[in-house]
């Protein structure tokens, strides 16, 4: 179970199995991840005790769906099951769930791999450090400031917007890049900056993928990488978590290689294009296929070799079956050279083409309107440029916070149905929050002029909705 | 048609099969010294390879199923000559001419002028038409270009002119003595209308409908020998002791121009130090609207090529020669060189900047009838008209007698037969193995552009069937898209409505008045042009106006070649989608429009193929631009894949198709967004009966409730209807404890 209590102190934050540990003085094999780790044995079995009380006590309650939020006075606790009986803090943390199975295969399989818990443990220790040191740097450990997430949509896409002619040639390279593998069909994605251009891979594992390569692959990932983020890496932030990872007071098997795929500054460009990194290198040595990064792929249960090509601010990715090269059918060198040959002049062209046309961060911005726009399922988003977010009032953000709490509890009472819902509310500095769920369409809005109506504000959410979401939402 | 086809290429295939490695040699020759002078160039090659298929062909036409009727060294060519021929066969006849400008093939006796239209197809029966002229030797013969007056060169100083409606006669003399007349013809520029060439240069004359000559101008030039071509306008004159500076004049309707002096290239040998150019060494061929000279260089034994531009000559390369005695012949924009003591023919594209010739060496073939080539219709044919017979088995390939006539008419004076020489273009396409640069070809022929198109599309199906790899593909689309798209540019492209009449060409339009009606209204001052204007009414401008070009239109590519192949590759959707996303890019950098059906064939490709992903990027992306067409295929496909259901549902929104959309709704269960949107659309297509069957159906009884409520409420007097009774009962038969 993973608890997460933020009040006076910091997160804490655990991952725990609930089959593990069952019998008396064994409770502390149930861990299988604690944040912050300096805190006491008795205090991380206490949160666990606690969490693990909890879940089953709102069991006997609703069987069928678990509880996630119990708020306290002081604090609040939040539950997430990413896996029968795996448990962990949700919303963000469904996000480090998602990339520790990407990269290492779900926390069962590990489990069962290697009963000891001691791989596990030894993964997720640094995985979980490394994510959060991410989230946090140079802060303390608090939870994203609401300002900053208010209007954003964890564990979507942000799309870029093409024209007709760009997005063929796109089209076009995704066909080339897919002959780069041979017969075998290889899957890509393709971003530019920190935005989504192309994926061939299912929704899930576009987001996935796309988050991590925002944090650590995009050409801004790299270029924050190297200037600012090194100067605040060596303050605060990770140094701090690295030192803690290594220190992990369940220590690592050495048995086994530890892994650090979200380890900070690790990506370079290559002089080939290719970025590349020695997470997965030098240490283990070994089999070739160790060196190369290597990821899940949650749809099709596949292990597939994770490349990344770079060109200015275009990152491509190219996911290659493993099998096929651990048989020899096909090498990565190989792949990389008929992708400098045969792709290299058009992903120039192509981002030559989407610079050129691309409006810079403010692109989205729509005037009047502070927005996000989520389309789950299709698992993307749109919402203002951060900076015009940033220019709301207090109050409207607590109104829209408020909105967004409604609008999650609603869904997850409705859980996999669809519901419709629409709400309109007045803040206290008379701006207008209003959300409209559709048909797995969400709008979540804020209007600022005081002098609106409630009228004027439908109306200039329908058109809003008529304008950039081709009428997605009607409203009453 | 296509049995035919299949044994042409089968016959072709297996001779190149069992010669590949002299045709490799000999091509791999030819390419790597297109650009050197050297003489006998790859003749030790070419020699083996012609000794090869000779050997083969001989082995195979010895086996009894050769079916079809042919002469020559083999049944395997490129090029060939065709029934029917023209028969001019005229008793005691003293001379057959060819006069190039009207395209009348002329023949002679002492008092008689018979002569016959060449316009292609030839008509066997046709009878010649016949005027007297007074007896006297016959040098030429040319009729003017409004055919009212015949001119007949009769000795090295005299010209008569006979006019054949007013029957007046007038002669023209030279100083006798100082000079004579090498030739003569009439001219449609606004200057003159007649112009004499001389030993002491060239004389214009303007000519009034009285028949009076006036003289305009005289050019002063030595004249060893000249030669002129109606169809350039262009006339060289050859002076000096070799006969190799050339002064060359093109009289065309705007204005006489004189050319730059130019030297051709001669090659000097030991045996022969100054050798020199003969009329019959140098050619005037127009290709594409350009015209070459070609020049016999036989020390060299190399054809030279010289392009005339408006201000300059320039030496274009050379090619082989494999006889001294050589010939040339256009056929649709294609340069025949006739290897005459070789019997082959070889054939070159001068659009394309590479010399090297568009296939191998191949003899000159003679064919039976044309159409569906049966050997019973052909024999059937034969037995009715005895002079094919005969002339069949008396037709020699090559013979002395043969005079190739400007521009693809072969003269054969001993039988007195007129052939035309055609070109087989499956043959050609059977032994092309590039068939990005074949596709190319083809997209350049004219004359038979429904074959060529036929051909086109049978390839670009073939690369798809083969599975070829796609970047393969992509460009032999390039080629046909591009293609397409210049030619509705320049405006040639004509929808085939019915492609079987199509197949044979209309036979009109094609006389020479209408040519020169054209030929008259067309300027060639266009001074910003480089390029040396040909004049307009050139015999393949005339193809042009009469056949559609080969250009495939997209549409036709989606039904001939796409939609064709889908059933037989369902398994291979993921190539499939690979070819049409190239087709519909290399369509988008063409601006052009496509059929929707297409667009609804990518979406169910890419639902077939599960990629989802690909799917909503090209929908969001507008790639596969928005129609119900397409919504209703999202729709269906998205039996599978709810997402894709949704774009479907999203698209029927944003094209306002209320009703579908609405419907699509219900269907999903949607009951009050689909109310909603009909109420906010003031949608009244939709019965209310839609509603509340759909609810009733679904067997909510809850929903059935709350739509009747609504309706109710929306719709004045709902409930006197009896919709609202029916519903109403049954929602209280099935569960009296909701509430209405």
């Amino acid at each position: 179970m993973a608890s997460m209590s933020s009040g006076d102190e910091s997160l804490r934050l655990c991952v725990f199995d609930l089959r593990r540990g069952q019998t008396e003085g064994q409770e502390l094999d149930k861990i299988l991840f604690f944040h912050p780790p300096e805190l006491d044995v008795s205090t991380q079995l206490s949160v666990t005790g606690l969490s693990e009380g909890l879940i089953t006590f709102t069991r006997l309650f609703s069987p069928e769906a678990a509880c996630e939020v119990i708020e306290a006075e002081r604090h609040s606790h939040v539950f997430y099951e990413p896996e029968p009986d795996i448990w962990m803090v949700m919303g963000m943390l469904k996000e480090v769930h998602s990339l520790f199975v990407m990269f290492h295969g779900s926390v069962r399989a590990l489990l069962e791999k290697e009963p000891t818990g001691g791989l596990t443990r030894a993964q997720l220790y640094p995985f979980i450090t490394d994510y959060l040191s991410n989230l946090f740097v140079g802060k303390k450990h608090q939870l994203p400031n609401f300002r900053e997430t208010t209007l954003s949509e964890r564990g979507t896409v942000q799309m870029l917007t093409l024209s007709k002619d760009t997005s063929l040639e796109v089209q076009s390279l995704v066909q080339v890049l897919d002959s780069c593998g041979g017969n075998l069909r290889c899957h890509t994605m393709i971003l530019f900056q920190d935005l989504l251009v192309s994926t061939t891979l299912s929704p899930n594992d576009t987001v996935n993928l796309f988050t991590f390569a925002v944090m650590r692959l995009t050409s801004q990932a790299l270029s924050s990488d190297a200037s600012s983020w090194s100067y605040l890496r060596k303050g605060t932030g990770s140094s701090e978590a690295s030192s803690r990872s290594t220190s992990a007071p369940l220590g690592s098997d050495n048995m086994h290689s530890v892994i650090r795929p979200l380890q900070n500054d690790k990506w370079t460009k290559g002089k080939d294009g290719f970025l590349v990194t020695d997470i997965w290198g030098l240490e283990t040595g070994g089999s070739p296929d160790s060196i190369i990064p290597a990821v899940w792929l949650q749809q099709t249960q596949e292990r597939v070799y994770l490349l990344a090509y770079q060109y200015k601010s275009l990152t491509l990715l190219l996911l290659l079956s493993t099998t096929a090269i651990l048989n020899g059918d096909l090498s990565v060198s190989d792949v990389k050279q008929q992708v400098i040959e045969q792709a290299s002049l058009r992903i120039m062209k192509i981002e030559e083409k989407i610079s050129r046309g691309w409006g810079g961060e403010n692109a989205y911005h729509v005037k009047g309107y502070r927005y996000l726009v989520v389309d789950s399922g299709l698992e993307v988003s749109r919402a203002s440029p951060s900076g015009k977010v940033a220019t709301l009032a207090k109050e409207s953000l607590l109104a829209l916070n408020k909105l967004r709490e409604e609008v999650d509890l609603e869904k997850s009472r409705a859980k996999r149905q669809e519901r419709d819902l629409e709400i309109c509310i007045r803040a206290k500095n008379n701006a207008w929050v209003i959300t409209r769920v559709t048909r797995g369409k969400e709008l979540y809005m804020a209007l600022e002029k005081a002098s609106d109506t409630l009228l004027d504000a439908t109306d200039a959410v329908g058109r809003f909705s008529n304008r950039y979401c081709s009428g997605a939402f009607l409203m009453d | 048609m296509k049995e035919k086809n299949s044994t042409t290429a089968s016959t072709l295939g297996r001779i190149l099969a069992t010669c590949s490695k002299q045709a490799k040699d000999y091509g791999s020759c030819v390419a790597s010294k297109v650009h050197e002078v050297e003489k006998d160039l790859c003749l030790k090659e070419f020699l083996a390879l012609k000794n090869c298929m000779q050997h083969t062909v001989k082995i195979m036409s010895s086996r009894p199923s050769s079916s079809q009727t042919s002469v020559g060294s083999g049944a395997l060519s490129h090029a060939y000559i065709q029934h029917p021929s023209l028969h001019c066969n005229i008793p005691e006849s003293r001379g057959l001419f060819y006069d190039d400008a009207n395209r009348l093939l002329i023949c002679v006796t002492s008092s008689q002028v018979f002569s016959w239209e060449t316009a292609p197809p030839f008509n066997p029966d046709v009878s010649p038409s016949v005027d007297s002229v007074p007896e006297g030797p016959i040098l030429s013969v040319r009729f003017s270009l409004d055919e009212k007056v015949i001119a007949v060169q009769r000795s090295d100083c005299e010209i008569q002119f006979f006019h054949r409606e007013t029957k007046k006669k007038l002669t023209h003399k030279c100083r006798a003595g100082s000079e004579s007349i090498l030739g003569f013809f009439w001219s449609d520029s606004p200057l003159c209308d007649l112009a004499v060439v001389k030993t002491s240069g060239m004389d214009l004359f303007a000519c009034d409908s009285a028949m009076n000559l006036r003289l305009v101008e005289t050019k002063k030039v030595n004249v060893n020998w000249y030669i002129y071509t109606h169809e350039s306008r262009l006339v060289l004159l050859a002076s000096g002791l070799q006969c190799k500076t050339i002064t060359g004049f093109q009289l065309s309707t705007a204005g006489v121009v004189r050319l730059p002096k130019f030297e051709m290239t001669l090659a000097t040998t030991e045996s022969n130090s100054k050798p020199i150019i003969s009329a019959g060494d140098v050619h005037l061929v127009t290709v594409y609207g350009r015209i070459y000279c070609l020049q016999v260089d036989r020390e060299a034994m190399l054809l030279h090529t010289y392009r005339f531009y408006r201000d300059a000559v320039v030496q274009q390369g050379s090619l082989p020669i494999y006889s001294s005695k050589l010939s040339v012949s256009v056929v649709d924009n294609l340069l025949l060189v006739h290897q005459i003591d070789a019997k082959v023919v070889i054939i070159y594209d001068l659009f394309v900047d590479s010399r090297a010739p568009v296939s191998a060496p191949l003899p000159l073939l003679w064919r039976g009838y044309q159409g569906s080539d049966s050997s019973s219709q052909a024999a059937n044919k034969e037995n009715k008209s005895p002079e094919s017979s005969t002339s069949n088995e008396n037709i020699v390939m090559y013979e002395d007698a043969w005079a190739f006539l400007v521009p693809d008419l072969i003269l054969d004076q001993t039988n007195k037969v007129l052939w035309r020489v055609h070109l087989d273009l499956e043959a050609i396409s059977a032994s092309s193995s590039d068939r990005t640069s074949l596709l190319e070809f083809l997209q350049r022929r004219k004359l038979e552009a429904n074959k060529a198109k036929q051909l086109c599309l049978g390839i670009a199906r073939a690369l798809i069937l083969e599975r070829r790899p796609a970047t393969q593909v992509t460009q032999a689309i390039d080629v046909l898209v591009t293609a397409y798209s210049y030619s509705v540019k320049a405006g040639i492209y004509k929808e085939l409505k019915n492609e079987k009449t199509t197949a044979t060409p209309p036979t009109d339009g094609a006389s020479p008045d209408n040519e020169r009606g054209r030929a008259s209204g067309s300027s060639i001052d266009g001074e910003e042009e480089v390029e040396m204007d040909l004049p307009s009414g050139s015999s393949d401008e005339q193809q042009e106006s009469q056949l559609s070009s080969p250009a495939i239109s997209p549409d036709e590519l989606y039904k001939f070649v796409f939609a064709s192949v889908e059933e037989t590759m369902v398994e291979e959707s993921d190539y499939l989608v690979a070819i049409i996303t190239e087709f519909l890019r290399s369509i988008s950098a063409e601006k052009l429009k496509v059929d929707l059906n297409i667009y609804v064939m990518t979406v169910r490709l890419l639902a077939r193929s599960k990629r989802f992903a690909e799917l909503s990027l090209f929908i969001t992306n507008k790639i596969i631009e928005p129609s119900k067409e397409v919504a209703l295929q999202l729709l269906e496909s998205g039996g599978q894949n709810l997402r894709v259901r949704k774009l479907g549902l999203d698209m029927l929104r944003q094209l306002s198709l209320h009703h579908e959309y609405i419907s699509s709704l219900v269907q999903d269960g949607y009951y009050l967004e689909a109310l909603r949107y009909a109420q906010k659309r003031k949608v009244t297509s939709v019965r209310s009966s839609l509603f509340l069957e759909a609810a009733f159906a679904s067997n909510d009884m809850q929903h059935l409730a709350a739509i009747l409520r609504v309706l109710s409420e929306l719709i004045p007097g709902f409930k006197e209807t009896s919709e609202y009774y029916t519903f109403h009962g049954l929602l209280n038969e099935t569960s009296s404890s909701v509430a209405v």
